[in-house]
């Protein structure tokens, strides 16, 4: 299928704010985005403006405040869809049409049971949680992430393993946590199922601690997908870095005209829908 | 009198009641005007009384609650517009295309931008938290009210000290309330996702008792969607839509428009309102659609003064008048009297004109949204606004009454010569090298990521000239911030602040020139060319003469600015009142600049780039150190303020900016607070490089002089080596200092003085205090 035909929903509801910069993303590359109201999927709309999910072929969760993350961070937006439109959201993730959620979407994503989705598409409870940073603070900085994926994931594809790229993070619940007494265990199984994607590092490219990894998670885990690899989750924000200039440090001997990190992300999910379908 | 007697019940199933200012002494005119939390002087209450003596009736308590509303300093400026009117009002700039809620300019010949500064100082020093937040909802209401997509926040904050350890009673502590503004305004401006660019922190201890809030926005909108917050004329609707209507924010402009108390917290809690960012996102969302759809005439916020402003304000602008349901208007709770709903100032609220035709399709956007919006009235054509409640007719009022507040040239008077300080020299160690460490530390310069790290400075990805800047991990400060509004079009906004309150508690009209030239130079280091400024004037009680004098003087230096400099002054604010029994805070003219970046790949930040590269100062350094922080942290009293000659500032900023045009710049900082020596430091620091300096080419200056004084107009300036006789052949004056030096310190040399430190040290000192302190 044509670039240019892949149809990308780019869902929203109150306090979903990074859709614009989600929306433009993948329409700099010539896909066919648009934003989509939540309510426009359920149906609680005027006729004219209901949508349905099967008639796109990327679903994204841009980041933001959704609903205010006054529960948890992405809980509320989880609970209504998984109370309305579970079914349609297993039917595309068991498509294989790739599922991308960024920093609110990622946290979405886990509260769904998309994510790390070991046993099933959908899990019935949360398997993971995004805690509350180390530092308590929200945290907006640079942060670079080394890529450790080893081929399954679609956002990736165009990555190779073990380069760094800087994805800016700004969040203050990114603290990625599975259960205390199985942590490890589950983190080797992530590995083992090649369903880490992105570990923070320095601007060396070694692992390290605070700020460079500016939540405290486990492992250094800043993205993960799920088994087949069609859904990732990550923290940091590769749609704020599309262009050199919008890098942080890009006025130091960088030409602003070069493509920014942020988009081989986006760049890599509409060639693998494109050869699909 | 007995207030019970000067008031009667309506026989009514609701409050309302009639009060009897006929047969009212003046005494008893002030019992009213104060038991009733009117705050109008007996004069005022006089105009009133002869107004309804002319109509032959009686007023109700929500049409004195209206007029007290209109005739506030905070909604008509009753002390300020005279002198206004003489320095900015006049100003006439080609590109100004609105002057309302918000000022709206040119961007080109498609796309214009809107800017304006307010303060929300007396609720942040009662409630920091919501005082802040609700700071940052209503601006971005008023750049919503002109059509525009807010784009950036910027929030300058001013405190008492943050090591102090005992207040006076009623008197929060400084460490409290920055927590608090802080963290209300990143949950608020984080989670309506506009970024938080800009600001700065100043602490001084006139600030403890009184805080300063002040809070930006940029908007940006296409041309022929703009505003005009007005109604259409008869036809159009009054939609109310956001948030509830609660008993929050009562009297909030009353308690603007007095000085703080002892007693302020426990009187004016409930004039402080409460935020809701997630009310007010989907409700930019909603209000941008149906503007972008057409349907709507026009909006207005719903800011200080509530329903009783907004009404009469957008009717009278389109040449009308309303006719309102106030029984329509959704509540928070049960039981508000009439009143309270026409003056509560709840947040998230704004009011659409709608032709009626429209009415369904602007309803059903934002029931998308889920958010509320309610019919309440209609447009007539007589200026008056008539209110009904539960079919009573409860309110009438002209328009040209209510909304003609009153106007005063209040005397105002230079402080006695007595009380001007004489000169006393600062007391200062040897080692220079120990003050600029020492100075680095200073609250005042010290590296505020503390705050910046916490806003979401990149949310919506147009920030592409960032406020800390230098090498990944290295975070230097810069001085102005840009943003790239469109997608396919590398022009730019550049937007920086500039303000100086110690040179204008010193020399007002100094100090409000110095502030323009700080702003001009923080938007010309980026590479913008200054385009715009929006003043947030905070000031102390102007019914005294010398506090007014201070007024008088700072927006005297502010619009000769503005004229020399060809900036347009489309929106500003006034905020009098600053002030306590402990005294007034430092007066503070704070303005907030809008440059256009011709080209943002041509953007320059401060942090050094390469070794070897030479280094120049451009602009004079002058012996005036008067009111530097070199002279208030070292016992120097008195002393000259620096001055402004527009002339030189014109020609420096061309300099700049043809430099960085012509790709020959590498960084460029503007010497500002601390002078040449604390610039130059952090330079370094951002760049994590070293300098070799020698600064005898600077003239016949002592080298304390050379390295702190404040002088205006200034920049240092770092050149790519390759281009250095095509820079030296454009700006001749430019003083050559040497070079970017590999090895990290920073040696300055002048006869056989010297500086000599190690950037890391410097690092240290400047990055750590904000967070030791807070």
């Amino acid at each position: 299928m044509n670039i240019q035909d892949i149809r990308v929903c780019v869902l929203r509801i109150e306090g979903t704010n990074c859709e614009e910069e989600a929306y433009n993303a993948f329409k700099l590359l010539g896909a066919d985005p648009e934003k989509v109201h939540l309510k426009q999927l359920t149906g609680d709309c005027p006729p004219s403006m209901r949508r349905d999910l099967d008639d796109y072929q990327i679903l994204m969760f841009p980041g933001g405040f959704s609903a205010g993350d006054y529960v948890r961070a992405g809980a509320i937006f989880a609970a209504r869809i998984k109370s309305r439109l579970a079914p349609d959201v297993e039917n595309f993730v068991s498509s294989g049409r790739p599922v991308l959620g960024i920093c609110n979407g990622f946290q979405i994503l886990v509260e769904l049971g998309l994510l790390p989705s070991f046993d099933e598409i959908l899990s019935e409870e949360p398997q993971a949680a995004l805690y509350t940073n180390d530092s308590g603070r929200f945290e907006c900085r640079p942060t670079y992430l080394k890529h450790e994926n080893h081929g399954k994931c679609v956002f990736t594809s165009q990555l190779p393993r073990g380069e760094v790229v800087l994805f800016p993070s700004a969040h203050a619940e990114g603290n990625l946590r599975f259960p205390t007494d199985r942590e490890m265990e589950i983190v080797r199984r992530l590995e083992e199922n090649d369903q880490i994607v992105f570990r923070y590092v320095d601007a060396d490219g070694n692992y390290a601690g605070y700020p460079w990894c500016p939540s405290g998670t486990v492992a250094n885990i800043g993205g993960i997908c799920n088994p087949e690899g069609n859904v990732l989750g990550l923290m940091p924000h590769p749609e704020r870095v599309m262009f050199r200039y919008q890098h942080p440090d890009w006025t130091r001997d960088q030409d602003p005209n070069a493509p920014g990190d942020g988009r081989v992300i986006f760049s890599s999910a509409l060639e693998y829908v494109s050869r699909r379908y | 009198m007995d207030m019970a007697e000067l008031t009667r019940k309506r026989d009514l199933p609701f409050p309302l009641y009639e009060v009897d200012i006929f047969s009212a002494s003046d005494r008893d005119l002030m019992n009213i005007s104060a038991s009733m939390g009117l705050n109008l002087s007996l004069d005022e209450m006089h105009e009133v009384r002869k107004y309804f003596d002319a109509k032959g009736r009686l007023p109700t308590d929500i049409e004195l609650q209206s007029i007290a509303q209109a005739w506030s300093e905070h909604c008509c400026y009753k002390s300020s517009k005279v002198i206004l009117r003489e320095h900015i009002f006049t100003i006439k700039h080609p590109d100004v295309l609105a002057k309302g809620d918000a000022g709206v300019m040119v961007f080109d010949d498609e796309y214009a931008y809107a800017l304006r500064v307010e303060s929300h100082n007396h609720p942040s020093a009662i409630e920091p938290y919501g005082g802040a937040a609700t700071g940052i909802g209503g601006i971005v209401r008023d750049i919503l009210a002109m059509g525009a997509q807010p784009v950036a926040l910027v929030d300058p904050l001013f405190f008492g000290p943050l090591d102090l350890k005992e207040t006076p009673p009623g008197v929060k502590l400084p460490k409290y309330l920055v927590r608090g503004v802080v963290s209300g305004i990143r949950d608020y401006g984080n989670r309506i996702g506009i970024p938080t660019v800009a600001g700065g922190v100043f602490f001084d201890p006139s600030y403890t008792g009184n805080c300063l809030v002040n809070v930006g926005c940029v908007g940006f909108m296409r041309r022929d969607r703009l505003l005009n917050n007005a109604v259409k004329g008869v036809g159009d609707v009054l939609i109310l839509a956001g948030g509830r209507t609660g008993r929050d924010g009562i009297h909030g402009v009353n308690f603007a428009s007095a000085e703080l108390t002892e007693t302020s917290e426990e009187e004016s809690r409930g004039s402080v309102q409460l935020g809701d960012p997630i009310t007010k996102e989907p409700l930019i969302h909603a209000c941008l659609e149906v503007n972008e759809r057409g349907l709507i005439s026009g909006i207005k916020d719903l800011g200080g003064g509530g329903l009783s402003c907004v009404v009469g304000e957008i009717s009278l602008a389109g040449g009308c008048g309303a006719d309102v349901e106030l029984d329509r208007v959704p509540l928070k709770e049960e039981g508000l009297a009439p009143w309270e709903i026409w003056v509560s100032e709840s947040q998230e609220r704004m009011m659409l004109a709608t032709p009626e035709e429209n009415v369904d399709a602007v309803l059903e956007v934002f029931a998308l949204w889920d958010v509320t919006a309610t019919v309440i009235g209609r447009v007539v054509s007589d200026q008056r606004v008539r209110i009904t409640y539960d079919g009573e007719l409860i309110y009438e009022l002209d328009l040209d009454f209510l909304t003609k507040g009153p106007e005063y040239c209040r005397p105002w008077a230079p402080p006695s010569s007595a009380s001007k300080e004489s000169f006393l020299a600062p007391n200062l160690p040897e080692d220079v090298n120990a003050i600029i460490l020492s100075t680095l530390a200073d609250p005042n310069i010290a590296s505020k990521e503390w705050m910046v790290l916490q806003y979401d400075h990149e949310v919506r990805a147009s920030t592409v000239v960032k406020p800390l800047q230098g090498k990944t991990g290295f975070r230097g400060p810069g001085d102005g911030v840009v943003i790239k509004p469109l997608m396919d079009s590398y022009r730019g906004l550049a937007i920086a602040i500039g303000v100086n309150p110690w040179f204008t508690s010193q020399d007002p009209y100094n100090g409000g020139r110095s502030s323009v030239d700080e702003m001009c130079r923080n938007i010309a280091a980026v590479g913008g060319r200054p385009h715009s400024l929006t003043d947030c004037m905070n000031f102390g009680n102007p019914e005294k003469p010398e506090r007014l004098y201070e007024f008088r003087e700072a927006v005297r230096g502010v619009g000769e600015m503005a004229r020399a400099m060809n900036l347009a002054v489309p929106s500003g604010n006034v905020s009098f009142y600053n002030e306590t029994a402990l005294g007034p805070t430092l007066p503070t003219p704070t303005c907030m600049g809008v440059g256009i970046v011709e080209d943002i790949r041509k953007c320059v930040t401060t942090d050094l780039k390469r070794a070897q590269n030479p280094v120049y100062l451009i602009g004079e350094t002058k012996d005036e150190m008067g009111a530097s922080i070199l002279y208030r942290r070292y016992g120097g009293k008195g002393g000259k303020v620096p001055e402004v000659d527009a002339t030189a500032l014109s020609r420096n900023i061309d300099t700049v900016l043809a430099a960085g045009q012509a790709g020959m710049l590498r960084s460029c900082h503007d010497c500002a607070d601390g002078g040449l020596a604390i610039t130059l430091a952090e330079m370094c620091i951002g760049g994590d490089l070293g300098l070799q300096l020698d600064i005898s080419g600077m003239g016949d200056l002592s080298f304390e002089t050379k390295l702190f004084s404040e002088s205006n107009s200034r920049f240092v300036v770092e050149v790519d080596a390759v281009k250095r006789s095509d820079f030296e052949r454009l700006a001749k004056d430019a003083i050559y200092l040497g070079v970017v030096d590999q090895d990290k310190r920073m040696v300055i040399r002048d006869g056989h003085r010297k500086v000599d430190l190690k950037v890391a040290a410097m690092r240290k000192a400047w990055s750590d205090t904000l967070w030791r302190l807070v």
